[in-house]
């Protein structure tokens, strides 16, 4: 029985929360105003940051370029996670791939939002049976939006992120809530397969605890197991590594 | 100066920039899509992207020096909108002057460099110090022209110089009297907006959009009311020195999206020229056009 096998699949989604959606309810009809019109500013201006892990990657240039332009919907390419919203992952990802994907996921600034195309992301597709390959994307990541197929067309790219315009536009698009409420589960998933010393630079719970996103599942057994293997970040010592100029230090 | 009209103009005079620089951005991202046979974004767009940016949730701040950095360099701007004559506000510019305005338009670089450096990323380094040396490349060229408009006009008050203008009608623009030194200006413009075969530092396949590459949410967000600003502040000195400025709120924003229009095609039709090149091109070409200018000017 290999590690894999051992993934607790669990099926269901939590419901996004309807917070944003009935604060104002039955008192001023002006209160959530400035809410709405931030919600649609979000929606119509998303910066994406396309993590090309797999063949899903191809269906994106002409997404992006002049057949089907993804410009006009407001979404275009960034080049790194701290300026982007959407995390694109196209394609399979292997084990050592998902490592970078999370690290990159964890540096993102919320909201955020994360796409998974190709059916590799949905189930582990044509990868199924690999060792290497993780299957289930939201398994370690809150996934927004699937856009299923080998490979979709770019028709389909757009019309899944129209989808995740409309959601972001009536504020349901909250998963990155998610990864914060239920970190246990998803660090308990990443350490199955990583191993249990698994850590990142990111201080996720810390964060929760700032912006008030904690929830009842943030903390449990693997966020226990995260505090023990968890070694403190050290700065990189100053290195010059060239062999001309290291005449020049000091021994 | 009656303290009213101030702390108008002080007010007014940098959000009209703002609003106009919002409108240019979005042609600059029209025109590309339009080259690139594209719909482009749709009217609104800058303004979405700032929101956005400002609204984001999570905010990743590197420390006190990332965000006085990004302060810096949108009140260098703002500071230097304040000194750019507009039809019907010129009571600070006549105060104020060219030598002012330059100062003020190094702020935003230094601003940025510092902020970049705290948050300590390679890619970010390499990217401010290819600014600093493309601003070290297009400044030679911008003094040469600057000092050969000033002499020629006999001032360095905007607001004087935008009268003589005016009041000889077209043949005394600086463009019809001073071609060699308007050309050079153009180059000197290209440079200083950043744009296409002068955008190394940049350079987003290759380390990541340089200085912009650890600023997210609102650090990004300010940065994108520079690029407004940026936009702006290129057009109306271009339109201040060598086309008459603007007679009326009609003719000045008429020319000043013609002048950005110029720039902006060439950069989307244009690979980028590396560090070197670029020094090398800004200190041959436009200096020699310059220099060239300079000398029917001079007595």
């Amino acid at each position: 029985m290999s590690a894999l096998d051992k993934i607790q699949v669990r099926e269901e989604r939590l419901p996004p929360s309807k917070g944003q959606a009935q604060a104002g309810k039955g008192t001023n009809p002006l209160a959530n105003v400035f809410d709405e019109l931030i919600n649609f500013a979000r929606s119509r201006s998303l910066f994406m940051l396309h993590y090309c892990t797999g063949c899903g990657a191809i269906e994106l240039p002409p997404a992006m370029t002049s057949r089907f332009d993804m410009e006009r919907l407001g979404v275009q390419p960034m080049v790194s996670p701290r300026q982007a919203d959407i995390l694109l992952v196209t394609g399979y990802v292997s084990v050592k791939t998902l490592k970078r994907v999370i690290l990159t996921y964890e540096q993102m600034s919320a909201p955020k939002y994360v796409i998974g195309i190709c059916s590799c992301t949905v189930n582990g597709g044509m990868y199924w049976q690999s060792y290497a390959t993780a299957k289930k994307l939201n398994d370690y990541l809150p996934v927004d939006i699937y856009i299923a197929g080998c490979m979709p067309r770019p028709e389909a790219v757009i019309a899944g992120l129209r989808d995740l315009i409309e959601n972001i536009k009536h504020g349901e698009a909250n998963s990155w809530k998610d990864y914060y409420q239920r970190y246990d589960h998803y660090l308990g998933n990443q350490q199955r397969l990583f191993g249990e010393d698994w850590q990142t630079p990111t201080n996720v719970i810390g964060e929760a605890r700032h912006y008030g996103l904690f929830g009842p599942e943030t903390l449990g057994a693997h966020t226990a197991l995260l505090e023990q293997y968890q070694r403190p970040l050290d700065a990189l010592d100053m290195k010059i590594e060239i062999p001309e100029l290291q005449r020049f230090q000091r021994p | 100066m009656e303290w009213k009209t101030l702390a108008l103009e002080l007010v007014l005079m940098p959000l009209v920039a703002f609003i106009v620089g919002m409108a240019m951005v979005l042609m600059m991202r029209k025109i590309a899509a339009k080259l690139q046979r594209r719909v482009g974004p749709p009217l609104l767009q800058p303004l979405y992207d700032i929101v956005k940016l400002h609204a984001k949730q999570t905010q990743v701040s590197h420390g006190l020096i990332h965000e006085i950095g990004i302060v810096m360099a949108i009140g260098g701007y703002v500071a230097a909108e304040t000194l750019l004559p507009v039809p019907g506000m010129n009571g600070i510019a006549a105060q104020g002057g060219l030598i002012a305005l330059l100062y003020m338009t190094m702020i935003p670089s230094l601003g940025l460099a510092l902020g970049v450096g705290q948050c300590a990323n390679p890619n970010g380094s390499i990217g401010i110090s290819r600014a600093l040396t493309a601003m070290l490349a297009y400044d030679v060229p911008l003094v040469i022209v600057i000092f050969g408009v000033a002499f020629h006009y006999g001032t360095i008050n905007l607001v004087d110089m935008i009268a003589t203008q005016q009041a000889g009608g077209v043949a005394t623009w600086g463009a019809a009297q001073m071609p060699l030194l308007a050309i050079a200006g153009l180059f000197a413009m290209q440079g200083m907006l950043g744009k296409q075969p002068f955008e190394i530092y940049v350079a987003p396949a290759e380390i990541a959009t340089g200085p912009m590459v650890e600023m997210g949410g609102k650090f990004l967000g300010g940065l994108f009311v520079m690029q407004c600003f940026q936009l702006y502040t290129a057009a109306v000195l271009y339109v201040t020195l060598f086309l008459g400025g603007g007679e009326n709120w009609a003719t000045f924003l008429v020319k000043s999206f013609a002048v950005l229009a110029i720039p902006v095609t060439i950069a989307m039709v244009f690979p980028r020229y590396r560090t070197e090149d670029l020094v090398r091109l800004m200190w041959k070409w436009p200096v020699m056009l310059g220099l060239l200018g300079l000398a029917f000017i001079l007595p």
